[in-house]
């Protein structure tokens, strides 16, 4: 053993002696009594004492002394220290309870008497050590000791470590304060003798007025899991019990001892309603539809009232329209707070402090936040989701909510809203009085951006913000539904556009796109120059609100930074793909505290995705009060349908391939199987999961039409060596322009032509292989494609591995090659199977003079079709991403007005939302897309209200391809999306998903 | 058994290393592990370290190309980018890693450094101190050091 102090005697000595004591002291105090640690304490604290209680070493110790008695409760205490930097002004502390703990002595020898005051003292700040590693550790934990002395003996001993853990950080802040006198000790003290010490806290009512603040800060930038609450577990020693206890506390989620039989209801529930629902081509809906339901529940929407819509509105409600209007403004006026107020937020419990004063605390189970004010689910939101059902008119609702209620943000002096509101928040609730609202609004931490001075902003009107495609549809339908001058529209989009606060906050409606909403946010660090952010609105409307459900997503965080007085989320679909898409839009609306991603984290998210019901549960109770949503099976108070639309017919063609296309699907699905079953042995499928859903790619692509795979997804355009060398030569020409900024080099795009034309075997620069499929990225360099989406840091975009300039996906060039199979499209056009099918279909409605939409995934496709089109005399129009808003505009306008345009032809993803096309009463889907709630959303854009005639949905699919296989896996997909499985679940979900594939 | 699934990639550029090496630099695998590379880097002219001979470990992770190579110094040495453990502060080695660069660019890489130290962006914070306010001084003890443990190696 010899005489080496080992760390543990040093930690130990340490955590008695406290950390005035340098760790030299501490090791000599050690060999001397040969390292026994009791013996070594006293030898330290014998031949130390004097220094230990000199007051002239304040800087480590903070002492918290006695409250001064006030007049009319003579507290014994005596102050032993001057510096008294509490104001013990008694009407802000608050005696929380009496207690008893019990202390430990540090001394020996010395005595203390019942009754005796004692004095605490806590350590100051954490010491800031110059160790690290072991020795930071040992330093902080004695930073945590609180000592307690009397006047006559000083120093006596230490209070237990789990008074300490919870006393310190709140003294520290001063919002809590101790004070106690000896119970019971020993006549004469030895070390780790007990002392019973009873003791009084109290609590500043500073902690009530701040607390918002501070603790969201923490708990925005927290990402701690197990955050440790010093109030709630304060209140537990104290032996202080609710009076109403949370109906959810944290232990109910960190127990793991559910049943599995409990485990989430809702995919089940999912699983079985295809097979009760007869009419399996109602399914594709039903399926997602019926998911959103189990999540966010219906709401019993039957009982609220109706609203007439003002005269301005140039446009009949209908019942359930109304129904929404009314919602709406009652819910901007906050009167769902009423409603809300008597009953406890479902994580707060409610303490009566022994104060005589009878104050009660509410405290936050999950965050220790603590609050005198009634905490209820609503207390920050005016506004809502409004989550009605694709169709039943979202927009005109809110344009009849705009009509029937619009102003300047924050004027309260002529707010008549706005006012009524603080009345009713006054009057409300006896308990506590709502703090101003807008105020807390600035408060709302997490966002660095709008810490602008609220004063400094103009006040603005309504903002619309909608995708690109809704942007003409959102002015027209606004114009020709709203009085003409009764409310002034503009239109905030284009380079062009007015940075001007003023010029934006003078009308009454400003229409913009996310794209503008995200770029404005991002620029607006750089130059304070107003946009979007220097306005306080009055109302921020979300259109296709579940643009922004990736909460990290730069639109996202810019929605919810932007500042209003009221806002709302249109959206048929408020979930998408999980149950985080709610998140963002809790946020977005400040339904505190589920804006904070660690606590919707830890009580939603985690518990849901850990199969815990209650995290659903806890989900509804929050939207419930917050969302409508009818769907079009609603009916109203007599039971009727809300909303009577003439029949969907939705059918699936299963067409049957040629021999030729068969033989050409099956040499490509034998390669593909080849390689993805050398993923399987490897155990490597999720690690290539790019290059797997590529592999799938080309199989899909091969239903639709083998050329798309034998142009390798690229437009046949750039196959050809001179088009293609053309294309990067006008890519640097436009340079000079300043169009396209990031290209390389005329030069070297010249030498590199070159290469590839004298057919130059170079090697990719990742597998150091001669190149395989290689592709070429606009900055120019070649590589494998496997190689390049591998490096990708996503599935679409990332960095070019050679110069690093950005890539995207859909900018890759195929680089041709000497053996490449090659198309002239044109000259060798054949009709593929769902060509066939698909004209067969158009050919019959031709005479009908009935139009229709045609959606493809694949522009490649859209490229395709054109060519018999354009031979069997069929006219048509085309809609996809490449297209800017004027050109959209245009395009829509043609197809819904000129009666011999009879075809659309549409990208799935371009055109999915909001788009009103009821001039089409038919719609093919050609080719099935991952998540049928996509699919969905585009086929709604012509079965809604304005839809006269029957309408026929078509999908197809062809009969033995992966087409069969993903009807079958879009069921599975949609479970594993809602986060109904766990991680692990979902790793082997998706494996099995894809062996399935792959049959 | 770690080598018997070598990508064909690692094999390749191991191949290069050994038949074409960089000036000054030398890196072999270990026999039992192909992934594990003893290397060394003649410490450049005109640079404080010049006549000094520095050995580095370099692993190749399992990720290796889409992740970067681990590199350290096993050679003490007195370089404000390198620290005491021989951790070298390098962005390609770090976020700015491309599945296009290779051992031999990484090697290349590190001595690049060595010739042009940047206090700027410091891993040890004194050695950058001592480099920034009196230069000569620090390229003096940097000379001490290589003298005292890259010399003779």
């Amino acid at each position: 053993m010899g005489s080496k102090v080992s760390d543990h005697h040093l930690s130990t000595v340490r955590s008695i002696v406290g950390s005035e004591f340098s760790d030299m002291e501490i090791i000599r105090a050690l060999h001397m009594a040969k390292n026994d640690v009791n013996a070594a304490i006293n030898i330290i604290l014998d031949t130390h004492t004097a220094p230990r209680f000199n007051p002239t070493r304040p800087n480590n110790q903070l002492s918290v002394s006695p409250p001064k008695p006030s007049p009319s409760t003579p507290i014994v205490t005596k102050p032993s220290f001057s510096e008294q930097r509490i104001d013990n002004n008694s009407d802000d502390w608050w005696l929380v309870n009496c207690g008893e703990m019990t202390g430990l002595s540090t001394c020996k020898g010395r005595s203390i008497n019942s009754g005796e005051t004692v004095i605490f003292k806590f350590p100051t700040k954490k010491l800031s050590s110059p160790f690290t590693g072991k020795g930071f550790g040992r330093a902080a934990a004695c930073s945590e000791i609180v000592r307690f002395s009397t006047e006559q003996a000083g120093e006596i001993g230490r209070i237990p470590k789990e008074w300490a853990r919870c006393l310190l950080p709140l003294v520290r802040d001063h919002k809590v304060r101790i004070e106690g006198n000896c119970k019971f000790a020993p006549q004469v003290l030895g070390i780790m003798d007990s002392i019973i010490l009873s003791v009084s806290v109290f609590i500043n009512s500073s902690m009530f007025a701040k607390h918002h603040q501070v603790s969201l800060k923490d708990a925005a930038n927290s990402t701690d899991e197990s955050v440790f609450h010093p109030l709630p577990t304060l209140f537990r020693l104290l032996g202080l019990n609710p009076f109403k206890e949370a109906e959810l506390t944290p232990g109910d989620f960190y127990s793991n001892k559910r049943p599995l039989s409990e485990k989430v209801t809702l995919p089940r529930a999912k699983f079985e309603h295809p097979s009760q629902n007869g009419n399996e081509n109602d399914n594709e809906e039903s399926i997602s539809e019926i998911e959103v339901e189990n999540i966010v529940g219906v709401g019993s929407s039957e009982e609220l009232e109706e609203m007439d819509p003002p005269a301005n509105l140039q446009c009949n409600l209908r019942p359930y329209q109304k129904q929404a209007l009314y919602w709406m403004i009652q819910m901007e006026k906050g009167k769902c707070m009423d409603e809300t107020a008597t009953t406890l937020h479902p994580c707060w419990e409610a303490y009566h402090l022994a104060d005589k004063r009878e104050l009660i605390i509410y405290l936050n189970a999950f965050s220790g936040e603590a609050t005198i004010e009634f905490p209820s689910t609503l207390q920050m939101a005016r506004g809502g989701i409004l989550a009605d059902a694709m169709g039943l008119g979202k927009t005109i609702m809110t344009i009849s909510l705009l009509v029937a209620h619009s102003g300047k943000g924050e004027s309260v002096g002529n707010q008549p809203i706005a006012k009524s509101f603080t009345e009713v928040g006054e009057v409300s609730d006896n308990v506590h009085t709502f703090s101003n609202i807008p105020k807390k609004a600035t408060k709302f931490s997490g966002f660095d951006k709008p810490t602008k001075q609220m004063n400094s902003l103009t006040s603005g009107g309504n903002l619309i913000i909608c995708p690109m495609t809704l942007l003409g549809q959102w002015k027209a339908e606004i114009e020709t539904h709203v009085h003409l001058g009764s409310l002034s529209l503009y239109v905030h989009y284009g380079q062009s556009r007015p940075k001007d606060a003023k010029s934006l906050a003078h009308n009454d409606v400003v229409i913009t796109t996310y794209g503008i909403l995200a770029s404005e946010f991002s620029s607006e660090n750089a130059d304070d120059n107003g946009g979007l952010f220097s306005i306080r609105w009055f109302r921020v409307v979300l259109d296709e609100a579940h643009t922004i459900k990736s909460s990290k997503s730069q639109v996202s965080v810019a929605a919810a930074a932007l500042i209003a007085d009221r806002r709302w989320c249109l959206t048929g679909t408020p979930i998408q793909n999980s149950l985080e898409d709610i998140y963002s839009l809790l946020r977005f609306l400040r339904i505190e505290p589920w804006g904070h991603w660690a606590w919707w984290n830890k009580l939603i998210q985690k518990p849901f995705e850990g199969g815990d019901e209650r995290g659903l549960k806890l989900v509804q109770s929050i939207l419930k009060p917050i969302m409508l949503r009818r769907t079009k099976h609603s009916t109203d108070r007599e039971g009727k349908p809300i909303l009577v639309l003439p029949p969907a017919d939705m059918q699936v063609i299963y067409c049957e391939q040629t021999k030729a296309e068969k033989d050409f699907y099956g040499a490509l699905f034998k390669r593909s199987k080849v390689k993805f079953d050398q993923f399987v042995e490897q155990g490597r499928v999720l690690h290539n999961y790019a290059s797997i859903l590529e592999l799938l790619l080309r199989l899909r692509q091969c239903c639709d039409h083998p050329f798309l795979v034998m142009s390798r997804g690229d437009t046949q355009d750039f196959a050809d060596l001179n088009k293609l060398a053309k294309r990067f030569l006008r890519g640097t020409y436009n340079a000079l322009d300043g169009e396209v900024k990031e290209a390389p080099s005329r030069a070297y795009v010249q030498e590199v032509v070159e290469e590839l034309r004298k057919g130059e075997q170079g090697e990719c620069p990742i597998c150091l292989e001669a190149f395989e499929d290689a592709v070429l990225t606009p900055c120019a360099h070649r590589l494998c494609r496997e190689c390049l989406l591998a490096s990708l840091r996503n599935a679409t975009s990332g960095v070019c591995p050679v110069c690093r300039k950005a890539v995207n996906r859909q900018d890759l060039i195929t680089a041709p090659t000497e053996n490449r199979f090659q198309v002239d499209i044109e000259k060798n056009w054949v009709e593929s199977c769902k060509v066939t099918a698909l004209l067969n279909e158009l050919q019959n409605l031709r005479s009908s003079g009935s139009k229709s939409i045609v959606f493809s995934q694949w522009t490649a496709f859209l490229d395709l079709l054109q060519i018999p089109f354009a031979r069997n005399n069929i006219s048509f129009v085309r809609l996809d991403g490449t297209l800017n808003l004027q050109q959209r505009e245009k395009v829509i306008k043609q197809f819904s007005e000129d009666s011999t345009t009879l075809v659309l032809l549409m990208s799935l993803k371009a055109g999915g939302v909001g788009i009103n096309l009821t001039a089409a009463s038919n719609a093919f889907v050609m080719d099935p897309w991952w998540n049928p709630a996509v699919e969905e959303q585009a086929v709604m854009r012509i079965h809604r209200i304005g839809q006269t005639k029957k309408v026929a949905i078509k999908r197809f699919i062809v009969k033995g391809t992966v087409e069969e296989r993903m009807e079958a896996v879009q069921a599975r997909k949609q479970r594993m999306i809602s986060g109904a499985l766990t991680d692990q679940e979902v790793r082997s979900a998706r494996i099995e998903e894809l062996k399935m594939l792959f049959t | 058994m770690a080598n018997s699934n070598l990508p064909r990639r690692i094999i390749k550029e191991t191949q290069r290393l050994l038949s074409e090496p960089a000036p000054g630099i030398s890196a072999s695998p270990s026999e039992d592990n192909m992934r594990y590379f003893n290397v060394m880097i003649l410490g450049p002219t005109q640079s404080p370290y010049e006549g000094g001979v520095f050995k580095l470990e370099l692993f190749l992770p399992e990720e290796y190309p889409m992740a970067a190579p681990k590199v350290r110094f096993l050679t003490k040495i007195y370089h404000p980018n390198i620290d005491k453990l021989g951790r070298i502060c390098l962005d390609i080695l770090k976020d700015k890693w491309s599945p296009a660069l290779q051992i031999r660019t990484v090697l290349l890489s590190i001595q690049a450094l060595l010739s042009a130290p940047n206090p700027d962006d410091p891993l040890s914070e004194n050695i950058a101190k001592h480099w920034k306010s009196n230069e000569a001084e620090a390229v003096e003890t940097a000379k001490e050091w290589t003298r005292l443990y890259a010399s003779d190696a």
